[in-house]
């Protein structure tokens, strides 16, 4: 199948550094692509040389088959942009923010007023439609937002941490939204802080650290490539907890801290010497997850 | 050469066409206080003071009362302030605290037609300001408090157009480069004000110094403010239209490549 989105040795340097360095990546139709890294790993400054706010200083994009560069004027009138700031324009009511924003298109937006009307239904803003957006609670100034982003009717759809600073409740009406749209067959690419969102909303992931892509795939095979099968947790206070941390090392596994608790992703012979090796310990194992990924990615870039 | 061309694209009206739809909106509060201020300048200084200052020799041997002598000048401090702080605050307003820019720069429109349909606005403002007082001149006409030449008078606010254009141009270039919006005062006091006072608007402005005639020469709200002179008070144009026409052209051309650049740098680094 033809990707709606393809970019091929993506770099971008500031100052002489790269912060993006030969990135490939692809977004096919009703597809959700996750782009996930700690902080620093490069996952905005992707997300605008994608959208056409940042040149890349070498690769190329396309969208729909068709160079980007070349092309960038009627490519941009297939894409979404949703960016994390708030940038809803708040001289207008929450109806005119899609009508004038759909004036920055062309060719124009066929059916403008159905088109408008349909997503005022769709994201629940029907009812503020002549309000202002001051009006509206941080989860519905959201599903503006996105509503806006595809009054046009793109094909590839940008979400840049979408329910960053939203209630539980609010994340999982986006979480539907976004759910929806990738049903009618738009492709998402979405960076997220939120390792749940991702791991729910993503068909794949891709994930970043230092600029290069270290995993790609489902978040099973992502965990499996990066993490191993199994995460041992020492809990604070198990007197055990410094002599594991000790062997651990000695193997090379890294491991972090949360709470207190000693986490590490190991693997079943790792675990199976570390039992041999300490057999008063109290190790408990669970299955990895994106949490640990991430704060094993954020502990190697530190490093 | 892609920067002045984006003047012409759909995507710098659509820019112009969304700041006109805020104003509409907001149009009593956004139209009259700022457009009464040079009236509110003629009735105090023109008026006031034309007891006092007596004739002002406006060449050719032709010396007028300070009220007439200030009515045009007036008309181009209107054009030239009325964009320069739309360029300037308003613009900064969309650009930083809106956040406006960020929004329309993820559609098709890209920074050159943003810089421009602002550039544009700008000046339109500027012409509605100063048709304003173009209006209010012309009751003034009629009363015999001032003696123009009524048939120039819709031309005024045309040429104010033209050199807002670079008025607003030239503004948009601090916005890029302030750090906050305190920062203003800067352009406000050591570029704005000087502009407009070194404009022959409220005293006539010469100068034994070579260089400094030159600057004067150079200034396009002084050869605004003469052009405008020259059609209401003199009933003829003189070779003041010419030298706004070079200068506001020569200026745009400059200042509005510079503008898209800083405010690439500013909004897209």
């Amino acid at each position: 199948m033809e990707p709606l989105l393809e970019a091929r040795g993506l770099v971008k340097r500031y100052d002489g550094r790269a912060v993006v360095d030969g990135l490939d990546l692809r977004v096919e139709a009703g597809r959700v692509l996750g782009l996930l890294g700690p902080n620093g790993a490069g996952k905005t400054t992707t997300l605008r040389m994608l959208y056409g706010f940042a040149r890349p200083d070498a690769g190329a994009i396309r969208v729909t088959g068709r160079d980007f560069r070349a092309e960038r004027t009627p490519l941009k009138r297939l894409i979404g942009v949703c960016t994390q700031d708030d940038t809803l324009d708040y001289d207008f009511t929450v109806r005119q923010n899609l009508t004038v924003y759909a004036s920055y298109f062309r060719p124009k937006v066929e059916g403008l007023g159905a088109r408008v009307d349909g997503l005022l239904a769709q994201f629940g803003l029907a009812r503020w439609a002549d309000a202002s957006p001051h009006a509206l609670s941080g989860g519905y100034k959201r599903r503006l937002l996105i509503a806006r982003s595809i009054v046009h009717r793109p094909k590839v759809l940008f979400l840049d941490e979408p329910t960053t600073g939203l209630d539980p409740a609010a994340r999982v009406e986006v979480w539907e939204l976004v759910a929806a749209l990738r049903e009618e067959g738009m492709g998402v690419v979405l960076t997220t802080h939120y390792m749940d969102e991702a791991e729910r909303l993503s068909d794949e992931l891709l994930v970043l650290r230092e600029g290069r892509a270290v995993a790609r795939g489902t978040t099973d095979a992502v965990l499996g490539d990066l993490l191993g099968e199994h995460v041992l947790v020492v809990r604070r206070g198990d007197p055990a907890r410094e002599a594991v941390a000790a062997a651990l090392a000695e193997r090379g596994v890294t491991t972090s801290s949360v709470l207190g608790d000693l986490q590490a992703p190991v693997t079943a012979a790792q675990l199976a010497e570390l039992d041999a090796a300490l057999p008063d310990a109290r190790l408990q194992v669970r299955p990895p997850n994106l949490d640990d990924l991430f704060l094993q990615l954020a502990e190697g870039s530190d490093a | 050469m892609s920067a002045l061309l984006a003047l012409f694209d759909w995507r710098a009206f659509a820019v112009f066409r969304r700041n006109a739809l805020v104003y509409l909106r907001n149009w009593r509060t956004a139209f009259l206080p700022p457009a009464m201020e040079p009236v509110v300048y003629f009735v105090a200084l023109g008026l006031g003071l034309r007891g006092f200052v007596g004739g002002v020799d406006v060449g050719g041997g032709q010396v007028v009362d300070y009220a007439t002598y200030v009515a045009p000048g007036l008309i181009a401090y209107t054009a030239f302030t009325t964009p320069f702080y739309e360029a300037l605050y308003s613009a900064y307003v969309r650009m930083f605290y809106q956040k406006t820019w960020d929004g329309i720069l993820a559609t098709q429109v890209e920074l050159p037609h943003l810089v421009w349909g602002e550039v544009l606005w700008a000046a339109a403002r500027g012409f509605m300001n100063a048709s304003v007082v173009a209006v209010v001149l012309a009751i003034f006409a009629a009363f015999g408090t001032v003696d123009v030449h009524l048939a120039w008078l819709p031309a005024l606010p045309l040429l104010g157009l033209w050199a807002g254009l670079c008025f607003g141009a030239f503004a948009l270039i601090f916005t890029a480069l302030v750090p906050a919006i305190d920062h203003m005062n800067y352009p406000v006091f050591l570029i704005g004000v000087p502009l407009s006072l070194a404009s022959n608007t409220y005293f006539p402005v010469s100068s034994d110094v070579a260089a400094l005639q030159v600057l004067i020469e150079l200034n396009p709200v002084y050869q605004l403010a003469e052009s405008c002179r020259g059609l209401l008070v003199r009933g003829a144009p003189d070779a003041h239209l010419w030298k706004l026409f070079a200068t506001s052209g020569g200026l745009l051309v400059l200042l509005t490549p510079l503008a898209v650049a800083l405010t690439r740098r500013r909004v897209l680094s």
